[in-house]
């Protein structure tokens, strides 16, 4: 029997909303769902539609340390929306579909891997939670994950931060226009996982003309030489001209046209908020290209309202473009220098704000550069907020493939720090063992 | 008196039911040739045994239009579709439509009027038409520009038929609503010459009594309704006997039912004591359609499934060479294995014998034999169960809580009907683990179920408080709303009164009406709740008719 070409996951939580008026509520997918089924998608026989089942805690803690623990800081929502992505990589993995299309919510890609709270709109990683399952359950070792959410990716960009297996892609608004204020190019991973995270900030006003000169001049080459088992797309899609979040000119054209070249073999939805003279259509764009289908009637009724791009928005595409070429040119040599530079260890301090609740959180990762293996590295959070309070913990995490002497340091840390009781929670999150240990 | 009448493959059946009691059961031969001809003597025969023509009721379910396509004695139809921006269905529609200007979209906002000028160029490309199918996308949502252009054409081309989209179905889904209207208008003539050869046949018997037509949800529609809506008649067989065992066996826990014929089996699964509907509608072939129908799995499997082996594998099914050896049959069948099983009592053990010995290997005793025949029928049949029940497991819903709290099909109990239910039955329910029952007159169930089926109607109301209007696409209304404080109570009271003018223009008794769709959504527009968007499907609850008064 020939495998469909696309498994579609469409879980719009008609139930669930962060608060009635929130950007993240009960309608969000409503329009969505309603140009679907008008559209007669779901009975394509390209197109196979598939239930979410829901995530258990075990998949959750592969990524994430929650303080005091992530069950408490979630709904069955989250492990629903995890749970669907997990079922459109499973739909893949069996070979039932070519390829498969994850459009629920809540949506994941702001969740780093230690979690306080929701921090834009988003408490745990549905990507991050997939891609470690998938190494877990399937075997898959090279990842890549293009984000083309607006927004940059920060949580997906931190999960993997420290991991030369997956490659991180994300172009968005540029952090100094907009949340979260991050993804610059020099965010380009730590010194042993140099080089997999690549940041492309785009000016505001970017249109499909520029998004495609990133898509063919950068991205697509990149990929190429990356070779990932795995190509998984972080589809937001508040780029839209109409979006009200932001200030990118993408029209669903220029987002189908991107599904279509960047033949993901799973697309994940994450943000996008213009909910009526959007999404109905992006959504509907990205569906029939990841199904092999004619896309080219779909255009937004009001396209005559999305501006052409300015030669000085062209100008500043074509230069982070040709500066990330030149880094990902440089990329093996600009890692052996950062790891000669560092030492043993590497360090970095940030301070991470939740916007939800008005937590902030200074945290400290160390990262042990060890010869012979990926190593492991240690986190100190400590968050506060008004009505929050205080909550800090210390945690090791140790790499999937960590030699025994790495295993046996990461938990002494531990050990150690748990003695001077300087902190509220301890934790190790062992991928060797595939375990969340509080200790 | 009610009277139902279901032509079928092989026998047209009779059955006359009077305060809940089959006083009448008759089977005559199907005359493929001219349907008609067979209806008109299974009620000859009804009337000698009941000594009486004053029915209340005559149900007729019937495969004039299921035939009619098969056959192709369908009409030239002149499609015309409005899809907007989207998909593009022209590959996936029966027949290729000519594309007008105009576009709905899905709030209802009409953003792209239709012209005149295009419908023009239309009618003379279908000169040769004298039905004419227009959809366009969201019409459900605002018929305007659907009821437009078919008043140019109306105009233009004076056809003798115009369907819509919109006012097939009321429900989301274009590509379902388009090729319904399209197979509506295509079947429209021949299903209306038929309906006139009843009327003036029973008229020149003496028979006055009205005449409905059964559908695909087990509802049936009169005569004069059906004429405007013929694909409603398509798919009814299996329905008819849905609602036979309906009516003769009420049932709450989760069953599933098994009508078992000659060449095929048709399950249906069963919550609270009615059938489960299949997810958009039915299909005609590969296409689509929004027509409403209960969700059966036919598998070919039946009494007359010939047994053979190949690379010395038993076979059973799905192919049927003729009857069984029993009574004369070319090949060894299922029934046959069931005689020599002791299971029925059917013609000739002896011929039944020689039938499982011919397919007998290593010595195996034509007992054993029959034993492994019933087995692998069962199994054929078992697997056709569960994958239904994952089927129905796997079902997509769109609520966390219907995740979290979503309930298992468990079925409990299984009912069998049709000629060779008596024999697999027993040893299916063995194999399930599960209860049983036989209705006794479970040889026409389908004509009882035609009998009594309750006359049926459905109406979609969607209230957009936001934009201060509400629709109901069947009756091609787009109204404005009373106030801004609408609530669902209100689109439900309102829905309800559409639904009672509507059952009575159509003169249909309005029974029990039932909610089986309802959604509500707050509308938000920068961060401040403008309004609401609601929208419910209402419809008289299919089901039986327990005395014939109702029937009229």
């Amino acid at each position: 029997m020939d495998a469909k070409k696309l498994g579609l996951v469409f879980f719009p939580a008609f139930d669930w909303a962060i608060s009635p008026v929130h950007p993240e509520r009960e309608e969000r997918l409503l329009y969505t769902r309603d140009q679907i089924v008008e559209e007669g998608l779901l009975d394509m026989p390209s197109i196979q539609e598939y239930k979410p089942g829901m995530a258990k805690i075990n998949d959750i803690e592969r990524v994430h340390i929650g303080v005091p623990d992530i069950g408490s800081l979630i709904t069955n929502a989250h492990l629903v929306s995890a749970g669907g992505v997990m079922a459109a990589a499973d739909a893949v993995m069996r070979g039932e579909v070519k390829r498969a299309f994850a459009l629920t919510r809540p949506p994941g890609h702001h969740a780093m891997r230690v979690v306080h709270g929701t921090r834009g709109f988003c408490t745990i990683n549905n990507e991050a939670i997939m891609v470690e399952y998938l190494r877990k359950q399937y075997g898959v070792r090279k990842v890549a994950i293009v984000d083309t959410d607006v927004h940059h990716g920060d949580g997906t960009q931190d999960v993997f931060y420290h991991d030369p297996e997956t490659l991180f892609i994300s172009f968005h608004q540029d952090g100094r226009t907009l949340y979260p204020g991050t993804g610059f190019t020099d965010e380009l991973g730590s010194p042993q996982a140099l080089g997999t995270t690549l940041n492309i900030p785009l000016p505001p006003g970017t249109t499909d003309e520029g998004l495609h000169t990133v898509l063919d001049h950068l991205v697509m080459p990149v990929l190429a030489d990356f070779q990932p088992d795995i190509i998984i797309n972080s589809a937001g899609q508040d780029n839209h001209y109409s979006d009200p979040l932001a200030n990118m000119k993408i029209t669903a054209q220029g987002y189908a046209r991107l599904a279509d070249k960047l033949k993901a073999d799973i697309a994940v939805l994450e943000g996008g908020y213009s909910i009526e003279t959007a999404l109905p259509y992006v959504n509907v764009g990205i569906i029939l290209a990841m199904a092999e289908m004619d896309y080219s009637k779909v255009i937004e009724p009001d396209i005559q309202t999305c501006p052409s791009q300015s030669s000085a928005v062209t100008r500043a595409i074509n230069n982070v473009v040709a500066e990330q070429q030149g880094m990902w040119a440089m990329r093996e040599q600009l890692r052996r220098e950062a790891v000669a530079k560092s030492g043993d260890f590497w360090q970095r301090s940030r301070n991470i704000f939740y916007d939800e609740r008005g937590i902030n959180e200074k945290q400290t990762e160390k990262v042990r550069l060890c010869p012979k293996c990926a190593g492991y590295f240690t986190i100190t959070t400590e968050a506060r907020g008004s009505d929050f309070g205080y909550k800090s913990a210390f945690g090791a995490v140790i790499s999937r493939e960590a030699c025994p002497h790495c295993r046996e340091a990461a938990v002494d840390a531990v050990h150690k720090a748990k003695q001077q009781e300087k902190y509220q929670h301890y934790f190790v999150q062992n991928k060797y063992e595939d375990k969340l240990e509080k200790m | 008196m009610l009277l139902g009448l279901d032509v079928g493959g092989t026998f047209t059946d009779g059955a006359v039911v009077l305060d809940g009691k089959v006083i009448s059961t008759v089977k005559t031969p199907t005359t493929h040739d001219d349907l008609l001809k067979g209806i008109l003597a299974a009620i000859d025969q009804v009337v000698d045994d009941v000594g009486s023509r004053d029915f209340t009721r005559i149900a007729l379910s019937t495969t004039i239009v299921t035939n009619a396509l098969i056959k192709g004695d369908i009409d030239q139809v002149g499609l015309c579709i409005m899809p907007g921006p989207g998909m593009n269905i022209t590959t996936s529609l029966p027949v290729k439509p000519y594309v007008l200007s105009g576009y709905i979209d899905h709030r209802g906002h009409n953003l792209v009027g239709p012209r005149q000028d295009e419908v023009v160029a239309a009618c003379r490309q279908f000169k040769d038409c004298g039905v004419f199918a227009i959809s366009g996308k969201f019409a459900v949502r605002n018929p305007t520009n659907e009821l437009a252009v078919a008043q140019w054409v109306q105009q233009e081309a004076h056809p003798d038929y115009i369907t819509t989209g919109s006012g097939v179905s009321g429900t989301l889904n274009f590509l379902r609503r388009t090729n319904s209207a399209y197979y509506n208008a295509a079947v429209w003539r021949h299903f209306n010459i038929f309906s006139t050869a009843v009327k003036s046949a029973l008229k020149a018997r003496g028979i006055g009594a009205p005449v409905y037509i059964l559908k695909a949800d087990g509802g049936t529609l009169p005569l004069l309704v059906a004429r405007n809506y013929p694909v409603e008649a398509i798919f009814t067989g299996p329905a008819a006997s849905v609602l036979g065992i309906m009516a003769m066996n009420p049932m709450d826990s989760p069953a599933l039912s098994l009508d078992i014929g000659g060449t095929t089996t048709d399950i249906a699964l069963w919550q609270n004591g009615v059938p489960l509907f299949a997810e958009g509608g039915a299909s005609v072939g590969e296409f689509v359609t929004s027509l409403r129908a209960f969700r059966l799995s036919s598998i070919g499997l039946g009494g007359d499934s010939l047994v053979h082996r190949a690379q010395g594998i038993l076979k059973v099914g799905p192919q049927r060479l003729g009857p069984a050896m029993a009574v004369g049959g070319p090949s060894p069948t299922v029934t046959d294995a069931m005689v020599v099983a002791n299971l029925i009592d059917f013609g000739d053990p002896q011929l039944a014998i020689k039938a499982m010995a011919q397919v007998a290997i290593d010595g195996q005793t034509p007992r054993e034999v029959a034993d492994k025949v019933l087995h692998t029928a069962i199994s054929i049949i078992s697997q056709a169960i569960y994958d239904m029940l994952a089927q129905q497991a796997n079902k997509p819903v769109y609520r966390v809580a219907d995740i979290v709290h979503g309930t298992q099909f468990t079925v409990k109990h299984v009912i069998g009907v049709g000629g060779s239910a008596v024999g697999l039955v027993p040893l299916l329910a063995k194999y399930l683990g599960v209860s049983y029952d036989l209705p006794k007159q479970g040889m026409v169930a389908n004509a009882i179920g035609a009998a009594v089926a309750r006359p049926t109607v459905d109406i979609t109301l969607r209230a957009d408080t936001a934009e201060g209007y509400y629709t109901v696409a069947e009756l091609g209304i787009k109204n404005k709303l009373p106030g801004h404080k609408f609530t669902l109570t209100d689109v439900y009271a309102l829905g309800k009164k559409h639904l009672t003018e509507l059952a009575t223009s159509r003169g249909i008794p309005l029974g029990v009406t039932e909610i089986i769709q309802s959604e509500e959504f707050n509308v938000v527009q920068g961060f401040r709740t403008v309004g609401k968007i609601m929208t419910c499907r209402l419809q008289i609850k299919p089901g039986v008719l327990l005395n014939s008064e109702e029937g009229s």
